[in-house]
């Protein structure tokens, strides 16, 4: 039986010992190919592997139990609820009606059934004494060792606790708090002490701060231990885990729902009822998501895009080391051809090569990256945060993933098999070289993708504001050139007429040789292109944050802002912020406080209240002010007057800018702090010192040249006042007002209080923190100083220090010019192998005609050079326009966004956008200097100068 | 029936023309070259350098075509054959050995002479018995694992000739078969290539050497692509000593 696929078989054999004889070059060319493919299939592992089972994720949340019962917080209103219980609603339709919902809680106990068994799972949280100082932790109290609560969590080491003495720690927490089992553990404020008996995982969320005691045993005693000192107990979340014999079915849950109460039941989850059964998904807008057809399609095709172009590059810098190796077994092709092998033979063996290194590529790619992943398990769950359910293959798509290494193979072959299998064999026997016409169709082909690329992108940039448009017309223009570049190749030769005997001799064959010479140019330019549009576009979008950089304190200056309740940490943090930082002017600031001392901010907490500033209704911007029938302000306006308002009454510009955030942007402060905010106006001092509040805002001072601050003593009672535009409740204090002239920034601030008025006044202050000049910008070593010391105080503190603008882009930029650089001198470089493989007839008659040996040394580093010179120039030009027509794109889109927020009056902006174009020229000057130079170096570096004479041409 | 009788010859060249090149680079490599070729016949072709010795090989094999006249292979005008066809001619028909590096040096001995067979589409185990046979029938049994690499010149010759018979094919076109070779080894390779055709082969053998062209049935002279003089054997002795005294 004679089959097209025996002579097949020879081919492959000779391509695979060819392969192994060549070890370095299949090596380069199986990294080349394999790398990518065993990044995608690690990934592929473990994105699987992370996937759990319905049943996994059940068993992780509820344990063995059969429900989890949480309170709906409805006030036991029945409510509905989705199979999963993940989003509930109270069946009685209020914002029908404008009335609020109920927000309160029920006894959930009351609606477990009869005869069930009931764990309590309850959370909160704690400031735990560590080896370090506090850390705020969350608290959990469930008898985790029942059989019930199996799964939940993962005991390590140790056991669970058994006394109400005794407590159980993450491994996330032991690691972070510094304790070991048998450490004794504490709380702020709290005289108990628990002995910790063991450690634990929770498996999807390994990084949590999670310590567990016995129900009643911790959060109770710690709740009132923290009301006795005065600070509001940390709420409580209680759930309950449910076991009933024949568990819970849909409509048992919907049956607890009455009660309001919110099911999460395993028989439901397992096996949910259908979409129209589900009464909650029958509403407007509660149906259940799902993920459109046209994002899915578009998340495809950027997929593919990128696969595609990585192909592509993957392509065009493996195939020149196909035809190094076609070309070096010239003479073995020649002995196939003489042994009667067909042209479709010739071209099977050079394309076996692509087949051979394809296969060994998927093959290494994916064993590897299953070692990998297997190995780096732990790892990557610890990264993850979440242990896997299990190590999931799915042999199909890894199939998939590793056929593209074989189909990479292949195509990278595609072009040498062409070239190999047109050279006659007598050619190819006696070593006869010729110059290889390239293919007239491919320029083209290409010129015509580049027009209709190019011309596509223009539309997207200049008439639509489409990115996508842009993008993808820029996309087929770069396929255009790369079809193009032999021509483009060609262009170069003529200027090599006044050049050195090297450099001539370098750019001539390069330009002869099209044929290998291009694509290493083609990859170089698609690289490159790549990296010049992305570091365009960076530079310009970093040259627009700089220019839209607001600062939000005078430069060098920190504000340290204590959020928590109380401010008992304030004096600490103030110290804390002085000793690590070259501080070299302190002004402590405090809060007016309303209600109890020790509550929080914006009156969270029982018995809490809050206070504002009161803007006069005449000097409210009458675009915003409230119409006594609820309707839109800014609709009583047409456009041309809305524009007017915004910009032209003072009364409708904003009033602070971006700063550090205090409730209601007051300080109670003295002098110092005018001058930590860089006010230099001494009347403002003076003012302050006379009992007047300094105001930086035209708009709180009343006719009488007052301003009035609302104390808020019933939040409840003020937010319905305001919703029925009935006068607000709630006692003001006036005090008169000194404007600060010239309206200097004041960074968020907008009226500042002495202390001494405040007290004056009857208003009681809390110490919120302080705000610091500095001598110099704080190092490194200071700044991690300051945040380990407030890490020890377990208090929440928000600290601002302002530095000017800080690129996030430079490393991008320094990342891509590194990627650009490799693939250029890794493309240059091979074809240089390439090019040293074809001149050893050239070298010879040069040194028989007495040419210097570092003839050799010096031609293959211009070879390098010439490729990756040309390949540069080609893929700046061609990476600069894309970028910069999507920088029209957007400047597009920003004017149309400002012209239509100053038509309809949302107001909130002050001018016209800027969409600069910057160019990077060091990522440019890197590439198109430095790139070359260095290849051409390291060609010739790397070239022995002399040759092997004898060489024969069979090897 | 295509296969040649004995009377027939394996290979005919009639009135053989080939012009390189046109204008002021016109060389005329081969100018109205007859010559048949019987089986059992080894023809030596000798001449000066630039006579058109290898040009001759070249076009008998397919490898090059001729500016006019008629190559007739195994009564095939291959002279009209496309390249597909000459290919198959070469797999089935026409065997070559080169001066040097004959062998594929990814391929055992054993897979270089089963290459042809493989090639042609025969199944590999049998391609392979095919082979080890040729080797075996000509003691070079205990070279079929050898790698080229792993074998002297002589040897890599004469499993290059196994090679050029393997299967069907009766004509070896051999071109300075024993030029990288000691006189000792080429003897031997000569011997064995005159046994080949003493068993029905027809071989056209290009040489310089008159000691190797004694070896053939007939030997023909070439000079400036003209045939100057043929002899057969008898005569061929004291002919060569002849004209190895006139040089």
């Amino acid at each position: 039986m004679t089959t097209w696929f025996h002579s097949w078989r020879a081919a492959v054999r000779i391509a695979r010992r060819d392969a192994w004889r060549s070890k370095g070059r299949s090596f380069l060319v199986l990294a080349m190919i394999a790398l990518p493919i065993l990044g995608v299939s690690a990934f592929a592992v473990t994105i699987r592997s992370s996937e759990l089972t319905t049943e996994q994720q059940l068993e992780r949340s509820i344990g063995a139990a059969d429900a989890r019962f949480t309170d709906g917080h409805v006030e036991g209103e029945p409510l509905l609820q989705d199979p999963k219980g993940e989003q509930s609603a109270p069946v009685k339709e209020y914002e029908k009606t404008n009335e609020p919902w109920p927000d309160g809680p029920t006894d959930v106990t009351k609606a477990i059934p009869a005869g069930a068994t009931v764990l309590t799972d309850a959370r909160g949280s704690a400031k735990l004494t560590t080896t370090h100082g506090l850390l705020q932790a969350e608290v959990r109290e469930l008898k985790a060792a029942d059989p019930v609560a199996r799964g939940i969590m993962v005991l390590t080491e140790g056991r669970f606790p058994e006394k109400n003495d005794e407590v159980a720690a993450s491994t996330a927490f032991l690691k972070s708090s510094g304790l070991t089992i048998g450490s004794t553990l504490t709380a702020r404020g709290f005289d108990r002490e628990y002995r910790i008996t063991g450690a634990y995982e929770l498996p999807s969320s390994l990084k949590t701060e999670q310590v567990n005691a016995l129900p009643g045993a911790f959060l109770a005693p710690y709740g009132s231990a923290v009301e006795k000192a005065g600070i509001p107990k940390p709420g409580v979340d209680t759930t309950y885990l449910v076991r009933k014999s024949g568990g819970f079915t849909w409509n048992d849950v919907q049956t607890v729902n009455t009660k309001g109460v919110v099911v999460q039941a395993r028989a439901v989850i397992l096996d949910p009822p259908a979409d129209s059964e589900v009464p909650l998904f029958q509403r407007e807008g509660w149906a259940p998501w799902e993920s459109s057809a046209a994002a899915d399609a578009v998340a495809l095709a950027a997929i593919g895009t990128v696969v595609g172009l990585a192909m592509l590059e993957i392509t065009l810098l493996a195939g020149p080391a196909f035809a190094v190796g076609a070309r070096r077994s010239r003479r073995q092709l020649g002995l196939v051809g003489a042994n009667g092998g067909a042209r479709s033979h010739i071209r099977a063996i050079v394309l076996s090569g692509g087949l051979v290194i394809g296969v060994a590529a998927a093959v290494v790619g994916t064993v590897l990256a299953l070692l990998l992943t297997l190995a780096l398990r732990p790892l990557l769950e610890e990264y993850l945060g979440a242990r896997f359910g299990g190590f999931t293959v799915r042999p199909l798509e890894l199939l998939g993933i590793a056929g593209l290494a074989v189909l990479t193979g292949l195509l990278s072959a595609i072009v040498p098999a062409i070239t190999a299998s047109r050279t006659t064999v007598l050619a190819s026997l006696t070593g006869r070289r010729g110059v290889r016409r390239s293919s007239r169709v491919l320029p083209v082909v290409g010129l015509v993708a580049f027009v209709i690329g190019a011309v596509i992108a223009l539309y997207g940039s200049v008439v639509t504001d489409q990115f996508i448009v842009v993008a993808g017309g820029s996309a087929l223009a770069e396929l255009g050139v790369v079809a193009l570049t032999p021509a483009l190749v060609g262009l170069f030769g003529r200027s090599g007429r006044w050049l050195p005997l090297s450099p001539r001799l370098a750019l001539r064959d390069a330009v002869r040789n099209r044929g290998r010479t291009a694509p290493a140019v083609a990859a170089v330019l698609a690289a490159v292109a790549g990296t010049v549009a992305v570091a365009t576009y960076t530079a310009s979008t970093d040259a627009q944050s700089r220019q839209g950089y607001h600062p939000k304190l005078p430069h060098g200056a920190v504000a340290a802002i204590v959020t928590e309740e109380g401010g008992r940490d304030a004096p600490a943090v103030r110290e804390a912020v002085q000793r690590s930082f070259p501080v070299d002017m302190r002004a402590d600031v405090s809060r007016i406080s309303v209600g109890r001392q020790g509550c929080g901010t914006w009156g969270e907490g029982k018995g809490c209240g809050r206070f504002e500033v009161v803007t006069p209704p005449a000097n409210e911007c009458p675009l915003w002010t409230a119409t006594p029938d609820g309707s839109d302000p800014s609709e009583r306006f047409t456009k041309e007057q809305r524009r007017k308002l915004q910009e032209e009454d003072w009364r409708c510009q904003s009033r602070t800018g971006d700063g550090v955030y205090v409730e209601g942007n007051m300080l109670v402060a003295d002098a110092t702090v005018l001058k930590v905010l860089g006010i230099t106006d001494p009347g403002a001092a003076k003012a302050l010192a006379e009992g007047k509040i300094v105001s930086f805002s035209k708009a709180l001072i009343d006719k009488n040249g007052a301003v009035g601050i609302r104390l808020i003593t019933d939040d409840e009672a003020y937010e319905k006042a305001a919703q029925e535009r009935k006068p607000l409740p709630g006692e003001i204090k006036s005090f008169p007002a000194y404007l600060v002239p010239g309206s200097p920034p004041s960074y968020g601030v907008e009226s500042v209080l002495s202390p001494a008025a405040a007290k004056a006044a009857g208003l009681s202050t809390v110490p919120m923190g302080a705000y610091f000049t500095t001598d110099h910008l704080p190092s490194t070593e200071q700044r991690q100083k300051l945040a380990g010391e407030i890490a020890k105080l377990g208090s929440s503190v928000d600290v601002t220090l302002e530095e000017g603008y800080v690129s996030k882009y430079s490393i991008v930029l320094l990342a891509l010019t590194v990627f650009a650089g490799l693939v250029t001198i890794g493309a240059a470089g091979i074809a240089t192998g390439l090019a040293q493989a074809d001149a050893e007839a050239d070298l010879k008659t040069l040194s028989a005609v007495g040419a210097p040996l570092r003839v050799r040394r010096t031609l293959s580093g211009f070879q390098c050079g010439v490729v990756a010179a040309m390949g540069v120039v080609l893929g700046s030009a061609a990476g600069i326009l894309p970028a910069v027509g999507l920088r029209f794109t957007e400047q597009r889109q920003e004017l149309a966004f400002y012209q239509r927020a100053l038509d309809e009056g949302w107001g909130g902006i002050q001018e016209p956008p800027s969409v600069p174009i910057v160019v990077p020229w060091e990522t440019l000057a890197a590439l198109l200097v430095a790139v070359p130079l260095g290849a051409a170096l390291l060609a010739a570096l790397v070239t022995r100068s002399r040759g092997a004479l004898a060489r024969r041409a069979a090897h | 029936m295509t296969t040649a009788t004995p009377q027939q010859p394996v290979l005919r060249l009639q009135n053989l023309t080939r012009v390189h090149g046109s204008g002021a680079t016109e060389v005329h490599a081969l100018r109205g070259i007859d010559l048949d070729v019987h089986p059992g016949e080894l023809v030596a072709v000798m001449g000066p350098s630039g006579s058109g010795k290898s040009t001759l090989l070249t076009i008998a094999g397919g490898l090059d075509s001729p500016t006019s006249g008629r190559v007739i292979v195994e009564d095939t005008d291959i002279t009209a054959a496309s390249p597909k066809e000459l290919a198959a001619l070469r797999r089935r028909s026409i065997g070559y050995v080169f001066q040097d590096y004959n062998l594929i040096p990814a391929l055992t001995a054993a897979e270089n002479v089963a290459l042809p067979r493989e090639l042609d589409g025969v199944s590999a185990r049998k391609a392979r018995a095919e082979a080890l046979a040729a080797l075996a029938e000509m003691d070079l049994g205990h070279l079929a694992e050898r790698f080229p690499d792993e074998m002297s010149g002589g040897q890599q010759q004469r499993v290059a000739i196994a090679r050029a018979l393997v299967g069907d094919r009766r004509l070896v076109l051999a071109d300075e078969p024993t030029g990288a070779l000691d006189s000792e080894t080429g003897e031997s390779v000569l011997a064995l290539l005159r046994s080949r055709c003493d068993a029905g082969a027809a071989g056209v053998l290009v040489t310089h050497e008159p000691r190797f062209a004694a070896w053939a049935d007939r030997v023909v002279f070439l000079r400036d692509g003209s045939v100057v003089d043929q002899t057969v054997r008898s005569e061929a002795d004291s002919l060569l000593t002849g004209r190895a005294a006139q040089r």
